[in-house]
């Protein structure tokens, strides 16, 4: 198996094919386009192409995906709001992982051990945008954070289609890039 | 499997949490991973004896602390622990590296071009994933010397789970393994010990690590004197998500002179020196789960 690494390019860091999402990506690309080489420079660094590999934007996700979990579970919880929002951050950190846990034990079962990544992510996602859907309708606060979440559904679609019609400049950026 | 053995899985060095790593390596989305790990991170606060080890450990790197005040740090230790072997399973799992950055870049150039030397490393960061990195960009076969599992199970889980590339060692048979490591050594390879615990009835030198006596293992400093090689002190610090620094610094050279026991005195403060420094500048990885120092754990 051979690993994608850059060496001792630390503008690297901004190739979109780091970055998992569109807006990312995109955001990425203009970075990688327009941004100078940084004055400090490591001794020497390896960085990994991986579309996963970026801190910000995975932390970012998590984060919008946690509070906006969070958010949903307190506007239909019982209690006082603040009480509600204590609740809700234990109970969104173990719904996070329903879809993991059943879901990657019987896709265990079905395909055989592997790397079941991609099939949970998409599963956890529609989850999510179900979920959304169901809240957007309501008259709770919580509609408000779905229709963000919508928001950034939307625009990070446009961002695909933009990166759509950017492609060759992207790859032809990345190529410059690593060469 | 009697019924206590399967039980055994459960507790805090047992097979069951490295199978649950694993799943989750092979399971949770990597947009999710943060939420997953601070969640799992605090449930681990609940292992008492490894929060009790850390806090106390704690109380002497950072003397004066309130203990409200370690107990959160104990956490962040947890939270960069989680992280390491979440980024150490991935490699062995999925061939995902993380980013690195290399600090003493020269004397890890020197120590790949010499013909054979000690890489001493403590338990920080990624040492796995270090000594794979060493196995993928070196020439020089890598020898890894490790305590083993104290579970028997989870020991046959993590050889069957291993990589290629590093050679792994057990410290178990003592003295069968120093002639082989120094065989090893003669021969140009690079072996790799984790220099800043003793562990079982492995033989010892005296160490003050923050101003307080304990003991490191005897083993790489003899080694050393006798290949003739040098020491390498490396540290794998992680710098945040999937980005490491590889820190080498400058060589500990172990001079045969009359006194022996001076010789080895001189180097090991040299190693205590250098292992105190990264320790206080990264006490939140390091990751020694029991009291460290003999008079904590009395």
């Amino acid at each position: 198996v051979t690993l994608r690494v850059v060496h001792d390019r630390p503008e690297a860091r901004w190739l979109p094919s780091r970055h998992r999402f569109a807006l990312w990506r995109l955001a990425a690309y203009i970075r990688l386009r327009w941004s100078r080489p940084p004055l400090e420079r490591p001794e020497h660094l390896i960085l990994s192409i991986d579309r996963d590999q970026t801190a910000a934007e995975m932390h970012g996700i998590a984060a919008w995906i946690f509070v906006t979990t969070v958010c949903y579970f307190a506007a239909f919880l019982p209690f006082a709001l603040p009480l509600s929002i204590l609740a809700a951050i234990v109970l969104a950190g173990i719904a996070v992982q329903i879809p993991i846990v059943p879901g990657g034990g019987m896709l265990r079962l079905l395909i055989g051990d592997g790397d079941h990544v991609k099939i949970v992510s998409v599963t956890t996602m529609g989850l999510l945008l179900i979920a959304s859907s169901y809240v957007a309708t309501t008259t709770t606060w919580a509609r408000f954070v779905a229709w963000f979440f919508f928001a950034i559904v939307i625009i990070n679609g446009v961002a695909a289609a933009i990166l759509w019609l950017l492609r060759d400049f992207v790859r032809d950026a990345e190529e410059r890039c690593v060469r | 499997v009697t019924r206590s053995a399967w039980w055994r899985r459960f507790l805090a060095r047992g097979v069951f949490w490295r199978q649950l790593l694993r799943f989750a390596v092979l399971n949770v989305p990597p947009w999710t991973e943060p939420i997953v790990i601070a969640f799992w991170s605090g449930f681990f606060m609940v292992w008492g004896s490894g929060r009790r080890g850390v806090t106390s450990n704690l109380k002497v790197i950072k003397p004066g602390s309130y203990a409200i005040v370690n107990l959160f740090r104990c956490y962040r230790v947890f939270w960069n622990y989680a992280w390491t072997i979440s980024d150490n399973v991935r490699f062995k799992e999925l061939r995902k590296i993380p980013d690195w950055e290399f600090r003493g870049w020269q004397h890890f150039q020197e120590m790949q071009a010499a013909h054979g030397a000690i890489l001493l490393t403590a338990h920080m960061g990624s040492y796995d994933l270090g000594a794979q990195l060493f196995s993928e960009t070196s020439s020089r076969r890598v020898v890894m010397v490790r305590a083993p599992e104290i579970d028997p199970q989870t020991q046959e889980f993590e050889e069957h789970h291993g990589v290629d590339g590093v050679q792994i060692e057990l410290n178990t048979r003592a003295t069968e393994l120093a002639f082989d490591l120094l065989e090893a050594v003669r021969e140009g390879a690079i072996v790799a010990i984790q220099g800043d615990r003793v562990t079982g009835s492995i033989s010892s030198l005296p160490m003050t690590l923050f101003g307080k006596t304990t003991s490191v293992p005897a083993g790489p400093f003899a080694l050393a004197m006798a290949a003739h090689v040098p020491i390498y002190p490396v540290f794998v610090v992680r710098l945040g998500r999937r980005r490491y620094r590889l820190m080498t610094t400058r060589p500990i050279e172990l001079t045969r002179s009359r006194n022996r026991d001076d010789d080895f005195a001189r180097a090991v403060a040299l190693w205590a020196q250098e292992l105190e420094r990264v320790i206080r500048e990264c006490w939140y990885q390091w990751f020694t789960f029991d009291p460290y120092w003999p008079e904590q754990a009395s």
